[in-house]
């Protein structure tokens, strides 16, 4: 099957700074891909490549088999890119951006009018319609910029931080409404900070950092090969100290020697309930946190900044 | 012919863009026009010879169309594609399909679009004073689309180049005004000291001038076919160029 989104060895060069260097992924048709990185990583620049706002020195970006720079007018047709920042005409009102964008998409203007009323109803901004973007609140430009992506109804739709200083009810609309999409056959490749965010909705995330990709996983398999669950002791008296036997796998003694705190890998558990015993000391009560994207995210991110 | 819908799609964005701030981008060529032809013209240009056998304010007309031409098709463009790199809409425009032709070609048809607009508004404003048949109502119109879109390809170029408005306006002042007066919206080149006309003749602006005096009026100071061909290389030029600067992303693509 031809991917969705192909990138090999990508590098891209701002000046004498390499943003992006040497990345190489593929996403499936009808994939939700999540792209995560902290702030400067690539993210942004990764997209700009794909969609055309950015130029690079070196490698192959195909949409559907589709060269973007030789076949730029095909691929740009495939994609709907719902940029970070707001990018809105000032010269028109919220219901003639959508109009106009679906025009320049080829969509004629009976077409476009009979689209661009379903979406404003859907996001809620039918009543704005004769606005320009200016007069419109943070959350509702958020929507137009998602409606105005969804226009000539694209095969890939690109989100570069959609949820980016959006209230918890709109986050939670939004999700439920990529989730839907995805699942009518849309494939979704999403940038976000909010981590929980790629857990809750990405089938597979790639992370990149300093414009290097260090992960490139199944969600499930990258937050159970990063970091294993999270096991809290509570403990009847407190400890001053760990015992010596347990340090290599522990741990952090908390809550002044009263909760003891480690991951489980390796059979952690029983070594460390073997030493508590041993030494006599009891149990009160026992927490187990199944791992998050965020802790396997961020211990990713560590490792990479201690190798420099 | 629904390749062609992105393509009209712009040039409609474009019309929509002057029309919606036409107190900025019609009203006042149509205005300053009345002053120049009240003033000069009709007022002063009584005291004026004759120039090539008709009262001055016959001679005067020609060259203040060719004037506003110029001057909006270079203010349209420049403007409206700076605005669209500050404003960063530039993207909503360079993530759709249409080719850096369409999208270069749509521009320059909006920047002719508002010339025709105003060009119509000084050419009633000039009924109030004076009528007459255009000599060659094809020469005015040739010279009419392709000097509105060679300037707006140097439009297009300068908002490319600027990295703040007032560049913008630079160019205007500084070569664009200058050119125009030099070319002889004013005056003939034949009141012109011998010594300095051959300097003419290196300015672009005098063909365009002396080419809508042709058409409007029948006469010229140079053979038409040479004028023609002047502003006709001058487009192929500017227009290759902006195609060329969009294509390779200039100051458009990070």
């Amino acid at each position: 099957m031809i991917p969705a989104i192909s990138i090999k060895n990508l590098t891209k060069f701002y000046r004498q700074f390499k943003a992006i260097e040497d990345v190489s992924f593929d996403v499936e048709p009808g994939e939700f891909f999540g792209f995560l990185g902290p702030n400067g990583a690539g993210k942004t620049t990764t997209i700009s490549v794909m969609t055309g706002l950015a130029n690079y020195q070196a490698g192959q970006v195909h949409i559907f088999g589709h060269d973007v720079t030789s076949d730029y007018r095909k691929t740009r047709a495939l994609i709907g890119l719902v940029p970070q920042e707001f990018n809105f005409d000032p010269f028109l009102t919220a219901e003639q951006i959508l109009i106009f964008e679906a025009g320049y998409f080829g969509i004629p203007s009976s077409e476009a009018k009979k689209r661009a009323h379903e979406l404003l109803e859907l996001f809620d901004l039918w009543p704005k319609r004769q606005d320009g973007y200016k007069r419109l609140s943070g959350g509702q430009k958020r929507r137009l910029l998602i409606a105005r992506a969804l226009m000539h109804r694209p095969k890939i739709l690109i989100l570069d931080e959609p949820t980016a200083g959006v209230d918890l009810e709109l986050r939670y609309r939004l999700w439920e409404f990529l989730r839907k999409l995805n699942g009518e056959g849309t494939t979704i490749f999403l940038t976000t900070h909010y981590i929980e965010e790629a857990e809750r909705l990405c089938s597979r995330v790639g992370v990149i950092h300093q414009g290097k990709m260090v992960a490139l996983d199944p969600t499930e398999t990258l937050i159970r090969k990063m970091s294993g669950d999270q096991v809290e002791l509570y403990l009847k008296k407190e400890m001053t100290e760990v015992p010596e036997e347990i340090r290599s796998v522990a741990i952090a003694l908390e809550e002044k020697g009263r909760k003891l705190r480690f991951e489980e890998k390796n059979n952690a558990v029983a070594e460390v309930l073997k030493t508590l015993h041993q030494r006599g000391i009891e149990i009160q009560k026992i927490d187990v946190r199944r791992p998050t994207l965020e802790d396997a995210f961020m211990k990713l991110i560590n490792s990479q900044m201690k190798r420099g | 012919m629904r390749a062609l819908i992105g393509f009209r799609t712009l040039v409609w964005r474009e019309i929509v863009r002057f029309l919606s701030v036409f107190t900025q981008t019609i009203f006042p060529p149509v205005v300053s026009s009345f002053l120049y032809i009240f003033i000069f013209g009709f007022s002063l240009g009584q005291k004026i010879q004759k120039i090539h056998d008709v009262p001055y304010l016959w001679f005067l007309i020609p060259g203040l169309i060719m004037m506003y031409i110029i001057e909006g098709s270079y203010a349209n463009s420049s403007s409206s594609l700076f605005i669209s790199r500050w404003a960063n809409n530039i993207e909503e425009l360079l993530v759709t399909p249409l080719s850096y032709f369409e999208m270069v070609l749509a521009i320059l048809i909006g920047g002719l679009a508002r010339t025709i607009v105003i060009v119509a508004g000084v050419y009633l404003v000039s009924l109030l004073f004076v009528r007459f048949p255009p000599a060659h109502p094809w020469v005015v119109f040739y010279f009419l689309i392709f000097v509105s879109l060679t300037f707006s390809s140097l439009g297009m170029i300068v908002a490319l180049f600027a990295e703040e408005f007032e560049h913008l306006s630079i160019a205007t002042t500084f070569v664009i005004t200058p050119m125009v007066f030099f070319g002889g919206v004013f005056h003939s080149i034949a009141m012109v000291p011998e010594a300095l006309k051959w300097l003419t003749l290196f300015n672009p602006m005098f063909y365009m001038v002396d080419g809508m005096r042709y058409g409007m009026l029948g006469f010229s100071d140079v053979s038409i076919s040479q004028s023609m061909l002047v502003i006709f290389v001058l487009f192929v030029i500017l227009f290759s160029l902006t195609v060329y600067l969009f294509h390779i992303g200039f100051k458009l693509r990070k």
